[in-house]
């Protein structure tokens, strides 16, 4: 009886230094990191299986079946033959648009949309980039992130993206203030910017709980800054035809809508390391804690994208009216309410811990 | 100086960042091994909707809703206001109360300029016309 093992370490000393070379870079933590999980072909097939979880939960909402014949169970690979579809349609670019900001921004769109992935841990030192101001670095990619969508509508030259463009404006200008406002709350109470920390400080309760405010500006800011229905308006499919992607087809149009699902993604998974707890679970029997860190995190968001994907199917489109009153009136207030709120239990806690 | 700990972090997101920016091309390269290509002068108008194509494409931007954007201007330095003094706040308990003092100002006024915004917008509609 060989010892695999060795067997392989025989292999592996047989082979040219080069090889070897390689088989140390493929190996190593970096690359493990990078490009399996948390990064490249990790958020690429999540991005692809919450295409069509949400096309199925979509389907049963309104008693339909969903995708069913492609794969062999519950349409599972239809995805896979929708990105085919869109990858072998002709590449079609209108007269008059402005070609070079119109080919790049569905790109830049995606890169910055899978940049958001380098900072979320997914358990202790499962994350691409630690760094002490993780949630600061995610706020910047958030806030570039309208850059490419309002670029793409202007360079179409249309006016139906025209006008999804300047919708899309006004609305991310409403809703960053709220989503920042809401994140310094977290701060506030967590005394710290860098994303594991902030999960290590909910051990004992999650700050959905204590930050009840908090967490309802960020999940109606989650929907408008990704725009989901109800805020759907600047792609509103039955008012301005699909608003600043309508000149887009084939293969921009499937990295515009990846980009967009990793942005939604990206967000609950935000969601679910400020407010839900992250990846703290009871123990998994039999499952190392290195592992079991991982499987509660994407548990969590999934359950914060069911609910995400469930008002897809329940709510009206609001007007652009609404949604600006929404982020302007309500919103921001309500968010410093959170803030002073916050401020004023440390402040509570602090004096209690003084005079103890 | 950096530690190797850091440098190792930052290696795996150069790698990261080298892996999203070769998607979009890798996305391409596939596109022109499987699409057709049969241009038309139909295929390259804009869409309109079935009408007649406009000769000016652009559509101006609502002035309706330009009062929302002048309160972004404000708002945007709230915010970050906010966020220092939450900073500052984090240091000791006396900067708390400091803190707890202007962030009260700050949402007294937001609260009152979420009362006067429906206002706001017949007000500047009132005076473009007079």
């Amino acid at each position: 009886m060989i010892d695999p093992v060795q067997q392989f370490l025989q292999i592996y000393n047989a082979m040219p230094e080069a090889i070897q070379t390689l088989l140390r870079f493929l190996y190593s933590e970096s690359f493990i990191k990078a490009a399996i999980f948390p990064g490249a072909l990790f958020s690429t097939l999540l991005g692809i299986f919450a295409v069509w979880f949400e096309r199925k939960l979509f389907a049963r909402v309104s008693l339909r079946i969903g995708p069913l014949n492609v794969g062999k169970v519950a349409g599972i690979l239809q995805l896979i033959a929708d990105a085919l579809k869109f990858l072998s349609k002709e590449r079609i670019i209108p007269e008059g648009v402005n070609k070079p900001l119109f080919v790049l921004m569905p790109c830049l769109a995606l890169i910055l949309s899978l940049l958001l992935y380098a900072f979320l841990p997914f358990g202790a030192g499962w994350v691409i980039y630690p760094s002490d101001i993780g949630l600061l670095l995610f706020f910047l990619v958030t806030a570039l992130s309208p850059l490419p969508i309002i670029l793409a509508g202007y360079a179409s030259r249309s006016k139906y993206p025209f006008i999804g463009m300047s919708r899309i404006a006004l609305q991310l200008f409403g809703y960053e203030v709220p989503l920042f406002l809401a994140l310094t709350g977290v701060v506030l109470s967590t005394r710290t910017l860098n994303l594991e920390k902030i999960v290590e400080a909910q051990v004992a309760v999650p700050l959905a709980v204590t930050q009840v405010l908090g967490f309802i500006v960020f999940l109606v800011t989650l929907l408008a800054e990704t725009e989901r229905l109800p805020f759907d308006i600047p792609t509103a499919e039955g008012e301005i035809v699909f608003g600043w992607q309508t000149e887009y087809s084939g293969v921009y149009f499937l990295m515009i809508q990846l980009a967009m699902f990793e942005k939604v993604l990206a967000f609950c998974f935000l969601g679910t390391l400020l407010y839900l707890g992250g990846w703290l679970g009871p123990p998994i029997p039999g499952i190392p804690e290195s592992i079991s860190a991982p499987i509660w995190m994407i548990l969590k968001a999934l359950v914060l994208f069911t609910l995400v994907a469930l008002l897809r199917g329940v709510y009206p489109r609001l007007t652009i009216e609404k949604v600006l009153d929404l982020g302007w009136k309500y919103l921001i207030p309500l968010a410093f309410l959170n803030l002073i709120i916050t401020a004023g239990v440390s402040l509570v806690g602090e004096s209690w811990s003084i005079t103890l | 100086m950096l530690t190797p700990v850091v440098d190792a972090a930052l290696w795996t997101l150069l790698l990261y960042l080298l892996l999203t920016a070769i998607a979009p091309p890798v996305f391409y390269l596939v596109s022109v091994l499987l699409a057709p290509r049969r241009p038309s002068r139909v295929k390259k108008m804009l869409f309109e909707s079935g009408q007649a194509p406009l000769p000016s494409r652009a559509a101006p931007f609502p002035i309706e809703y330009f009062p929302y954007v002048i309160i972004y201007i404000a708002y945007a330095v709230f915010a970050v206001i906010a966020f220092i003094v939450v900073l500052d706040m984090l240091r000791s308990s006396e900067s708390l109360i400091r803190g707890l003092l202007i962030l009260s100002v700050i949402t007294a006024g937001a609260i009152y300029a979420s009362a006067q915004l429906p206002s706001l917008k017949q007000r500047l509609e009132r005076g473009a016309t007079a």
